[in-house]
């Protein structure tokens, strides 16, 4: 049985890298894009999931993380040239300068250096609770941004950073995420995920099971960093373009949006609302653009799109508190659940 | 720095820390009753003024005193809305969703202002009796930053007699320390939580209004700034206490005011400040300046 | 020989005094009880000894073969790695989660695997997990609860939660365990059902236990010894056939005419 699973799961990641690739042969560039978001936002939402979701943290931090995140990436794989082509209002500090790394390097050392944020950021504010943690998480994440633009040799201030190499291609996005998602699967399996679900189900409780609170708040909010650092670089090396605009609150309301969507804790949930969420944004672009159909155009209105997804989060709230799946995790028996209902028949059913 | 220079830097910041506080009142009479962020506050701030400004175009300026009353009136029932929608329908829910709810719905006005009233900004019209310039021995002063302690003082008088001294402000007070024993008093519970959003928003909307006579640039996302600060004010002073509010309004406003005039080479930080204020208040003292100890009950 | 301590541990909340000057020795192996009306600061001083509470004065200490440990500053998951454990007067469950993980839970403690092992699931953590699912179980069975271990911790009868709360603080190998009211609720035969359930785990589990108890039938029938708080004070302390004839004891609870 336990066989038959593991050629299950191999068997559909094949499935699943096969059919990347025949992605990769037909879709156009705007396609490709959106598939590369699709990958990064499950990242990014299974980061927040761990803090939100399974921790029961509420932070709002994440468009800081995925700041240092993008930035750190940014800076460690522009060319010397780019660098200097960008840093024409006040020169970078010599030790970013010369630097050029491949990207795998400069991926995991935006994961680290997010993560390092994240601990120190952590270590202080964890020890509020609810909305007094939301508010801080968010606050931090602005002092992030306003610092990013104030610190022009390192960051390039408001101009941003042009002609980031575009490293990030499905392979990339699509591997992070599936990295992230066994990452999670494992994590939340494990004894450590276990603590973290009870923090989540009662503080007091957890405490006086021995669970030292600060040390599993601490973890949980550092992987989690980790994690938004990574989809933060993917995206900035996917855009090419990075500033520190880009990173304002609406950014977390996205990612916030796919958890709650997906259910507030749960992986498969996060993953499909991730995919959901990305390819809506971007057809519902429409919304806000005017198309021109040759022989009448019809106006878009600005704002539009994000209208339909706030109303969204709040009818999914309001009415729907457990989103897609609650807490419950995709398995292979609810194909078997499906077989067994098709052999029941349904005069059994009535009895 | 001269004196009068001083002088020109404390009332700016006494007018801006007096709209802080104005907006900041209202978050703390939402959280002692909720306990709960009203992330939509500053959204509510911002649809004042919008409402206001639409007013004034509509009925002209020499009729901004009517113009203005309506803008109240309609924020106060705006504000009243938003808690029926968004908050009333989780009143027994966990906070985490109260909370999404809260930014969800704070989401969806900012994105209806910016599909209503467009993008693009729009300037306020100034009354000329709020933008004459005084000079009182080498320091200028506009009159709105005369206007605006004032009107701000004035409300708060009357806000707090009407909590202390009327029976309505009793409930409310009842209401903020436990829901179950209001009810058993025959207190409607649901109607004072909805007033106590009703004034709050009647408080932002004077501040709101005030804000554009300071600042006339009106732009949908204006209110989640000043929003987040007020917030910030609120807590800095000790949240569910009108006058730590009141306390953490002008600390704020001041404190803005003089790190900018004092370090003009940290002027780029200045949107930082409050977050960084409200950090080290909630390490040092997460109750806030005034506020009291919660424990929860084991 | 003495496990655990209080020297005169006071609790203030602003200008109410919870709990004055509790003094309490408990030695090993004993059953000792804690009465007293509501609101006399019973469960306050449960809270000063787990580390929920820093009292505002006084001290506890915890005794190990040799050494004697200062645990009034310790948090609650320190004082629990020590070996005190606590149950909850309004059943504190994890309540979205299973029976079973509700138990596994209180081994995490034990746990020496780092996180990473245990996501890589390396040998050393497939032992401990090992260990800690048949520990699990056997504790579940042990309180009648195996067939429920997949159930999810909300949906048990009352009675079934509190046995599993106890079972919950057992598995993190407690020395000592308090017991905040586990009677509550319970009906005169089930009472005594947990009675007899409390003086058996005490056998195999060899611990001391330390309960607040209103059922009367229950405190009187197995705690060895008995204090009584009034108005946060201690005002007597003995043999349950002391504490029956205790003048103070029958004012406290019938009050004076």
């Amino acid at each position: 049985m336990k066989k038959e699973r593991i050629l299950l799961n191999i068997g559909a990641i094949l499935g699943f890298i096969i059919l990347l690739f025949i992605f990769n042969k037909t879709f156009d560039s705007y396609q490709m894009k959106i598939l590369n978001l699709c990958g990064i936002y499950i990242v990014l939402g299974l980061s927040m999931n761990l803090i939100n979701g399974f921790t029961g943290l509420f932070s709002l931090g994440h468009a800081g993380f995925m700041a240092v995140g993008a930035y750190t990436a940014g800076l460690l794989t522009m060319s010397p040239a780019m660098k200097e082509m960008n840093f024409f209002m006040k020169p970078i500090i010599p030790f970013l300068a010369k630097v050029e790394w491949p990207f795998l390097p400069a991926l995991l050392m935006a994961g680290v250096v997010t993560a390092f944020v994240g601990f120190l950021i952590g270590s202080p504010v964890l020890k509020l609770k609810d909305d007094y943690l939301a508010i801080a998480t968010l606050g931090f994440s602005e002092i992030i941004r306003v610092v990013f633009v104030n610190i022009q040799s390192v960051t390039n201030g408001a101009l941003g950073l042009k002609g980031l190499p575009t490293h990030t291609n499905i392979w990339w996005s699509w591997g992070t995420a599936m990295i992230t998602i066994v990452f999670m699967v494992f994590l939340m399996k494990s004894s450590y995920g276990r603590a973290f679900k009870a923090i989540r189900e009662d503080e007091i409780a957890a405490e006086a099971m021995g669970i030292s609170l600060f040390k599993h708040k601490v973890m949980s909010f550092t992987m989690g960093a980790f994690f938004a650092g990574v989809g933060g670089a993917l995206l900035g090396n996917l855009l090419g373009t990075i500033d520190p605009n880009m990173f304002r609150f609406v950014l977390t309301f996205n990612i916030l949006l796919i958890v709650v969507l997906g259910g507030i804790g749960s992986i498969t949930g996060t993953t499909i609302s991730a995919v959901i969420v990305t390819v809506a944004m971007e057809v519902l672009r429409v919304l806000d653009e005017t198309i021109n159909l040759g022989f009448v155009q019809i106006k878009g209105i600005p704002g539009m799109r994000m209208v339909i997804f706030s109303l969204l989060l709040m009818i999914v709230i309001l009415f729907y508190q457990q989103g897609l799946l609650g807490t419950n995790e995709f398995s292979w028996d609810w194909f078997s659940k499906i077989k067994g209902f098709k052999k029941t028949p349904k005069k059994e059913v009535k009895q | 720095m001269t004196f009068q220079v001083f002088l020109q830097h404390l009332t700016n910041g006494m007018s801006l820390g007096s709209l802080y506080a104005l907006i900041a009142i209202g978050y703390t009479m939402v959280y002692g009753i909720l306990r709960l962020i009203n992330f939509a506050h500053g959204d509510i701030f911002m649809i004042a003024t919008y409402v206001a400004f639409y007013a004034v175009v509509l009925l002209g300026m020499q009729l901004w005193w009517i113009a203005f009353p309506i803008a109240i009136i309609f924020t106060y029932l705006f504000g009243r809305l938003v808690e029926k929608a968004a908050y009333r329908p989780l009143r027994n829910s966990p906070r985490i969703s109260v909370l999404i709810s809260a930014i969800g719905v704070s989401f969806l006005i900012e994105n209806l202002a910016i599909v209503v009233f467009g993008g693009r900004p729009k300037a306020f019209p100034i009354p000329p009796m709020f933008n004459k310039v005084f000079n009182i021995s080498g320091v200028s002063i506009v009159s709105i930053n005369f206007f605006i302690p004032v009107i701000t003082v004035a409300l708060l008088i009357g806000l707090v007699y009407f909590i202390n001294k009327t029976k309505t402000g009793m409930a409310m007070r009842a209401v903020s320390k436990d829901y179950e024993a209001s009810r058993l008093m025959a207190i409607d519970v649901d109607k004072i939580i909805s007033l106590t959003f009703g004034i709050g928003s009647v408080l932002a909307a004077v501040g709101g209004i005030m804000w554009g006579l300071k600042f006339p640039k009106l732009e949908p996302l204006m209110g989640l700034m000043p929003g987040l600060k007020c917030f910030i004010a609120a807590v800095v002073g000790g949240i569910g206490d009108i006058r730590g509010a009141v306390l953490g309004g002008f600390i704020l406003g001041l404190g803005e005011i003089m790190l900018v005039a004092l370090l003009p080479e940290l002027t780029g930080y200045r949107d930082a400040f409050a977050f960084v204020l409200l950090i080290v208040i909630l390490l040092i003292k997460p109750t806030g300046l005034m506020g009291q100890k919660l424990s929860e009950k084991v | 020989m003495s496990i655990l301590r209080a020297d005169n541990i006071t609790m203030r909340f602003g200008g109410l005094v919870a709990v004055s000057k509790f003094d309490m020795t408990l030695n090993e192996g004993e059953i000792v009880g804690l009465i007293g009306p509501n609101g006399a600061g019973k469960t306050t001083a449960f809270n000063m000894i787990t580390g929920v509470y820093k009292p505002t004065e006084g001290s506890v200490f915890f005794q190990d073969d040799k050494r004697d440990i200062d645990i009034t500053q310790s948090r609650p998951d320190e004082i629990t790695k020590l070996g005190v454990a606590r149950t909850f007067q309004n059943i504190r469950l994890f309540k979205e989660l299973s029976v079973l993980d509700n138990v596994l839970i209180a081994n995490h403690l034990r746990l020496k695997s780092d996180v990473f092992s245990a996501m890589l699931t390396l040998p050393n953590y497939r032992k401990e997990e090992k260990a800690m699912y048949e520990k699990s179980i056997h504790l579940l069975e042990e309180v009648g609860l195996k067939e429920l271990m997949y159930e999810k911790s909300t949906s048990l009868p009352y009675g079934k939660q509190r046995r599993l709360e106890i079972a919950r603080a057992l598995a993190t190998n407690p020395k000592v365990l308090l017991l905040d009211e586990p009677a509550a609720g319970m009906n005169p035969k089930e009472s005594l059902e947990l009675m007899d359930f409390i003086a058996d785990i005490r056998e195999r589990f060899k611990l001391t236990i330390f309960m607040i108890e209103h059922h009367m039938q229950v405190v009187m029938g197995i705690c060895e010894r008995i204090f009584v708080l009034d108005h946060g004070i201690t005002i007597a302390q003995g043999t349950p056939s002391e504490i029956q004839n205790n003048e103070k004891v029958i004012e406290a609870y019938l009050g004076v005419d």
